[in-house]
């Protein structure tokens, strides 16, 4: 697949996942975005082979970070060999408020671990629902690991897929404020059999 | 008899047995954070378990790794099993059907609460 080619499906899987995150929002907390959500190409930036994921760097704030990969099958999910990354970015002031919304029970916002928590939860259902969007689209299904949890930065970095460069950045509007923000990167996706 | 609640996300759990209990299911509910912690749990408890609600991607021991071994061994093989996982596509579904053919059940997170509650009532004891 030509450079031109991949870039197309990025933009498209990228788009995908906007409105597969619209359509969750709508109906698990009846939430609309303040404005259409913004897509943007970025690169990935790579440090000691995995992605660097900085919260401070979308919101200026204290923010939590979490995020789930994609495997073409279970052996490399296994090999920790990644086709994709998801990851979520929620800034600290906004995780009680995010999750009141989407009808969750409450949380301690002095609790670190459970605002940890409430994020890895969002991250888990909006990559559940993209999988099967994935599927609904015509694609393979894909093996999705657990959900990371991290407060500022991911730590240790994030699995990505080796041959990509690229990654989008999908940023949502609540009340006024960018509170959300989704980063996608994704290796080619078989289609289905 | 009691239910067994299986998710690493403390607010899955939660909101599970919120709403089952908001429902007015009384019946009294057990936790684990991964399949290992699961096992632990199930060894102790598995003559009092009438129902485990299963997450999918967990750590260490993930939910179908614990379902595999669950219908092993006769002793909680017969104990029903609900999936409720945020993947919830039919090849996603057939696997856990393949692994526990006596599967009770498949709810994809999101899940509205009277949807939870139609497929787990013919459990509860």
């Amino acid at each position: 697949m030509g450079n031109q080619a991949r870039e197309q499906e990025l933009e498209q899987q990228a788009k995908l996942l906007n409105e597969t995150i619209k359509k969750l929002f709508k109906e698990r907390g009846e939430i609309e975005f303040a404005k259409e959500p913004t897509l943007a190409k970025k690169n990935i930036i790579e440090y000691n082979g995995r992605m660097r994921a900085d919260g401070m760097e979308k919101f200026n704030n204290p923010t939590y970070v979490s995020f789930v990969n994609f495997y073409i099958d279970t052996k490399s999910m296994e090999k920790h060999s990644a086709l994709g990354a998801l990851v979520i970015y929620v800034e600290q002031s906004y995780v009680v408020p995010l999750v009141k919304k989407l009808k969750y029970p409450p949380i301690d916002d002095e609790d670190e671990n459970a605002m940890k928590d409430g994020c890895g939860a969002l991250c888990n259902i909006i990559a559940g629902a993209y999988k099967s969007a994935l599927v609904t689209g015509g694609f393979a299904e894909l093996e999705m690991s657990h959900f990371s949890n991290y407060r500022n930065t991911a730590a240790n970095g994030i699995e990505f897929c080796f041959k990509e460069w690229d990654k989008y950045e999908i940023s949502y509007y609540l009340d006024n404020e960018k509170r959300l923000v989704v980063e996608l990167t994704m290796g080619v996706v078989p289609k289905r059999r | 008899m009691k239910i067994l609640a299986i998710d690493d996300a403390d607010l899955e759990r939660e909101l599970l047995i919120e709403v089952l209990k908001g429902s007015g299911v009384t019946n009294e509910f057990l936790q684990a954070r991964d399949g290992d912690e699961a096992l632990e749990v199930l060894g102790k408890y598995f003559k009092e378990i009438c129902l485990i609600l299963l997450d999918w991607q967990m750590p260490k021991v993930s939910g179908m790794e614990f379902m595999e071994g669950v219908v092993k061994v006769p002793a909680v093989a017969h104990i029903p099993i609900i999936m409720v996982s945020a993947s919830g596509t039919e090849e996603n579904k057939k696997k856990a059907r393949d692994v526990n053919p006596n599967l009770g059940g498949y709810i994809v997170k999101p899940y509205k609460p009277e949807e939870l509650l139609d497929v787990i009532k013919p459990f509860l004891k």
